[in-house]
This record gives C-alpha cells, sequence and structure tokens, in this order.
C-alpha cells in the first residue's frame, strides 16, 4: 500500500506528459520515415529513411542548419558576456539600482510578438529610428531585415535583448553566494580588481555561467517567434533555422513527414547541446570530490 | 583614501551602466512614445522623440477600432486554463518527487528536463493531427492542453523546491493520524508554499499569455485568437495605424513587465532547478 502511494502523486502529471509531449514527440521521429501530407495528417506511407535521403541532397537545408548553429552560437557569445557584463556590473550597490536592474530586464519580460512588433518599427527602413540616426549621420539607409548582409544580425540583436537580461539574473544569484571575506582578505593581500576577479569571483559563478548558456542555447534552437515575425526566415534562408524551416515545410508547404526531419535534426542539436552540459558538469563534481 | 585610478574606475563603471540600462530600456520606451505620437507624423516628418500625453485619447479612439479587447480575454482564458491545470499536476509531481523515493524516479526527472529542452514545433505537427482526430483542433482548450506540457515541468520544479524546504516533522503527526496523504498536501503543505505557489501559477500563467506557435498554427477562427496571434496579424498589413499597433503591444506587455519583475528571482530559481537536478 505505502509502496504504491508515490505513484498516485507522479502518475497524473506523467500521464499527462506521456499524452501530449512524448507520445506526440515519438509519433513525430516515426512521422519523418514517412510521407505524411497534411490533406491527411494520421495517413502516411512509410519510406524509411526517404526524408532524409532527400535533406541531405537539399542545398536548403544546409542552409538552415548553417543558420541554427551560427544563431545559436552568436546570441551564447554575446548574450551571456553581456549578461555576465551587466550582472558585475550592477553587483555592488549604487544610487538608483533597483531602478537599473528593472529597466535591465525589460527586454527579458516583454513577450516576444509585442518585442518583434517593436523591433519591426525600429528596423522600419523608410520610418524606422535606427535609420533616421543613420541618415543623421550620413550614413545613408539599411535593409536591416531584407537584406542577406544585416538580417541575421538584426535578428540576433533583439534575441540578445532578450536573452541577456536572463543570464544577468542567474549571475547575480550566484554573485550573491560569493564569500565576501575572501574577496576582501584578496584586495587586502593586494591582488587588483582583475585577479580578485579571476581567482576568487570567477571559479564561484562559472557554474551558472555554464547554466545560463545552455539555456540560451537550447532557447535558441527552440526559437519561433520573433525569427518568424521578423523575416519570416528570409531573406534567401538567412535567419530559417530549423525550427522556421520545419513550420513551414510543414504548413506551407504542407509536406509533414518531411517536416518532422527537420524537427529530428533540431531535436538532436538541443541534446547534443544538453549532452555536453552535463558532461561539463559530470566533470566538475569530479574535480570537486578529489 | 580615493584615489585618482579608483576615481576612474568608478566613472567607467557608472558610464557601463548607464549605456546598458539605455540599450535595454530604449525599445520599452519608443514603444509609449511611438504609441502616444501622431500617426502622420511617424512616417511624414519623423516622429517626436517623447511620449505626448495630450494623444492619450487619440490612441484609445484608434485602440477602439482593433478587438484587442476580445484578443485579451481570450489570452486571459487560455492563460488562466492552463495556470490551473499546471499548478494542479506540478503540485502532484512536485509533492512526488520531494516526499517518496520510488522505482522510476530518476526517469521522472529526466523526462522532466527533456521538456525543456524539446522545442515545441517539434510536437506541433503530431498534436496537429491528435487534434484533429479529437475534435480539438479550433479550439482553446486544445491549445491550452498543448501548452501545459511546457509549463507543468516548471510549476513542478518551483513548487519542489519550496516543498523541500518544509520540514517533514511538520505533516508527520498528520501522518500517523492517518490523515490521507492527498490531504496532507493541500492542507498541510500547500498553505504553507503560498508565495511559491504565486510564483509558479506568475510562469504558467504568462507561459501562457506570451505563447504563440501553437495559437498561430491550432487557432484558425479569428474570433478565438489570443493577442499574441492578433497581433502579429499586424504585420505586413498597413491598414491599422503605427501607434494603434504598438500602443496594443503596449497593453499586451505591461502585465507581463509588472509580473516578471515582481517574482524574477523566483522564475530563474525554477527555469534553473530543471537543468541542475534533472
Amino acid at each position: 500500500m505505502v509502496r504504491l502511494l508515490p505513484y498516485a502523486f507522479i502518475l497524473p502529471p506523467m500521464i499527462y506528459l506521456l499524452v501530449f509531449m512524448f507520445w506526440p514527440l515519438s509519433r513525430q521521429m516515426y512521422m519523418s520515415l514517412t510521407n505524411t501530407r497534411i490533406v491527411n495528417p494520421n495517413r502516411g506511407r512509410f519510406i524509411g529513411l526517404g526524408n532524409y535521403e532527400r535533406l541531405i541532397e537539399d542545398p536548403a537545408f544546409y542552409v538552415s542548419l548553417k543558420a541554427t548553429l551560427v544563431y545559436t552560437v552568436l546570441t551564447v557569445i554575446i548574450g551571456v558576456t553581456l549578461g555576465v557584463v551587466a550582472a558585475l556590473a550592477i553587483d555592488r550597490p549604487f544610487k538608483g539600482r533597483a531602478v537599473a536592474r528593472a529597466i535591465l530586464l525589460f527586454g527579458w519580460a516583454v513577450p516576444g510578438v509585442a518585442a518583434s512588433l517593436i523591433w519591426l518599427w525600429m528596423y522600419n527602413e523608410r520610418s524606422g529610428v535606427f535609420n533616421r540616426i543613420t541618415e543623421l549621420l550620413g550614413l545613408g539607409r539599411f535593409s536591416w531585415l531584407t537584406s542577406t548582409d544585416y538580417a541575421l544580425g538584426s535578428v540576433l540583436a533583439v534575441t540578445v535583448w532578450q536573452v541577456a537580461p536572463f543570464v544577468m539574473l542567474v549571475v547575480l544569484a550566484a554573485l550573491q553566494s560569493v564569500p565576501q571575506e575572501v574577496r576582501e582578505a584578496a584586495r587586502i593581500d593586494g591582488a587588483d580588481g582583475i585577479s580578485t576577479f579571476r581567482a576568487v569571483t570567477l571559479p564561484h559563478i562559472r557554474p551558472s555561467i555554464q547554466l545560463a548558456a545552455l539555456l540560451v542555447a537550447v532557447w535558441s534552437i527552440r526559437r519561433f517567434d520573433i525569427i518568424y515575425l521578423l523575416t519570416g526566415g528570409g531573406p534567401l534562408g538567412s535567419t530559417s533555422t530549423l525550427v522556421v524551416k520545419l513550420r513551414q515545410t510543414a504548413f506551407e508547404g504542407h509536406e509533414l513527414g518531411m517536416a518532422s526531419a527537420y524537427g529530428a535534426i533540431g531535436l538532436a542539436l538541443a541534446l547534443m547541446v544538453a549532452a555536453i552540459h552535463y558532461t561539463a558538469e559530470q566533470r566538475r563534481m569530479k574535480r570537486m570530490s578529489r | 583614501m580615493t584615489t585618482p585610478r579608483k576615481l576612474a574606475v568608478k566613472a567607467l563603471r557608472y558610464m557601463l551602466i548607464g549605456i546598458l540600462v539605455v540599450l535595454a530600456g530604449f525599445p520599452v520606451y519608443w514603444m509609449a512614445a511611438t504609441a502616444l505620437n501622431v500617426n502622420s507624423q511617424l512616417y511624414g516628418t519623423g516622429q517626436v522623440a517623447w511620449p505626448q500625453l495630450q494623444h492619450l485619447p487619440d490612441l484609445v479612439t484608434e485602440l477602439g477600432n482593433v478587438p484587442i479587447g476580445r484578443w485579451l480575454f481570450n489570452t486571459l482564458l487560455i492563460a488562466s486554463g492552463g495556470t490551473v491545470l499546471s499548478l494542479t499536476l506540478g503540485a502532484l509531481a512536485g509533492y512526488a518527487l520531494s516526499r517518496f523515493k520510488f522505482h522510476g524516479r530518476g526517469l521522472v526527472g529526466f523526462l522532466l528536463f527533456m521538456t525543456q529542452v524539446v522545442p515545441e514545433a517539434l510536437i506541433l505537427v503530431p498534436l496537429y493531427a491528435m487534434f484533429i482526430t479529437f475534435g480539438l483542433l479550433n479550439s482553446l482548450w486544445g491549445l491550452i492542453l498543448a501548452n501545459v506540457g511546457f509549463s507543468l515541468p516548471v510549476a513542478c520544479f518551483v513548487l519542489k523546491g519550496a516543498m523541500d524546504a518544509v520540514p517533514y516533522e511538520i505533516e508527520e503527526s498528520a501522518i500517523i493520524d492517518n490523515c490521507p496523504r492527498f490531504s496532507v498536501l493541500t492542507m498541510i503543505i500547500l498553505p504553507l508554499i503560498m508565495p511559491s505557489i504565486a510564483a509558479a501559477a506568475v510562469v504558467s500563467f504568462f507561459a501562457g499569455w506570451n505563447e504563440f506557435l501553437f495559437a498561430s498554427t491550432f487557432l484558425m477562427d479569428r474570433t478565438l485568437w489570443p493577442a499574441s496571434v492578433g497581433l502579429a496579424s499586424f504585420v505586413g498589413q498597413y491598414e491599422t495605424p503605427m501607434s494603434a499597433v504598438l500602443g496594443a503591444a503596449l497593453v499586451f506587455s505591461l502585465p507581463a513587465i509588472v509580473f516578471f519583475l515582481l517574482i524574477q528571482r523566483k522564475i530563474v530559481a525554477g527555469l534553473t532547478a530543471g537543468a541542475v537536478k534533472g
């Protein structure tokens, strides 16, 4: 009786997740081996690795894969760097800290669709604030979202605006656990700011930075709303990450099987990121126990 | 003892903070400034760089031409329904993970972690097929069911963390008195962790509030659109004045901004716990 008790609590949520998350997920994996089309999504013929063969031969797939990788890596590097810098900057008390902290969190708190609308307007070629500034500076107008040179960078800027504040929050929480006495002692011993940071602060916040980087990377692979609304994956696929490509292949191209194959690659990427994080985490644990 | 060097470092730090604050705050400021501007100026001579409160009545009139009330009402239904469901299931899972050792505990942790890694888009197509079969396509219920799969685990992490901090002795006497465990959870544990329940509720609520991918795929009927889909429909259409578009976006954003700022620390704890202990 007592042994069954935990299952009375854990089963309802788990059954829910099985029905609405893991069953669909396995269906998706199977669907990538079929030629399912949207007109009759419950009936598709098994075609083995046919979709994947098409994927490998399709240049659009490599464009999408490259966009995903570049977007993810750059978001992590820029987002985490800015987040850490912001956290270190506002860690110590100063006048107006609460207000500064609140404003720094705006990008994270604004819903993705609203963020997209704001930035679409700021990027507007004729009347947006960015082009008004560049015109004032005599640089002329830029096609922020429709030129292959700038589109990915423009989407990145919006993404960083959203994720850097989250990194900042995670790092701020970790900074509070850095023992003040150790920092003081290092300073009294004549260590300057930078070496105190490297010897005392950084080791303390490194696990949090790594964790934030993991989440930011996974979110980049998952992100749909702002990319889809800002560029729709264009121009010429330069911002068509796997997730955007999946949705387009499924609901504009009507090829559910093919879309599922894109999804499988996306899942593999996300799992790889998670696996890298875990390996690093395990190694750190081992080093600490030694 | 302030040396010139220290003073310079301090000045640099304030400058850095200033730059970051401007970068982070400007888009929201610009949203407000655009919403409260004359629309002819926005495209013509260029908008005035500050919000003009005297245009507030114009904005209200413009917003009257947009079904923003209907959209927000649908958003409210989706977000509240999802919150109730994900808190209920999250509390059960959190209690099981906090209080019991059982076979399959590791698997549960792994599955909960997986939900945070799997892209939503990956289950989009199978859910679409499933919802056709069960008549859940084009229905707010279907959308809520899809959303909760992703918010339930976060609610679970937040609540489990709070339950871990409640000493076992508090429920011990009730258990000895043969009080059913479900009542122990609802009568003893949950009232003790109200702040965390509030935090989990806010997280779940705004997951539903902000959600776009599922809503834009599963709801074809315009009268069912939540604000996220409604606002997105402004992209690429030029009949609605930009001041109204961003005014509506502002109305949609304000609740999220207020609540995210209120419970920022708890959200971070919930999102990171899943990846640490998974």
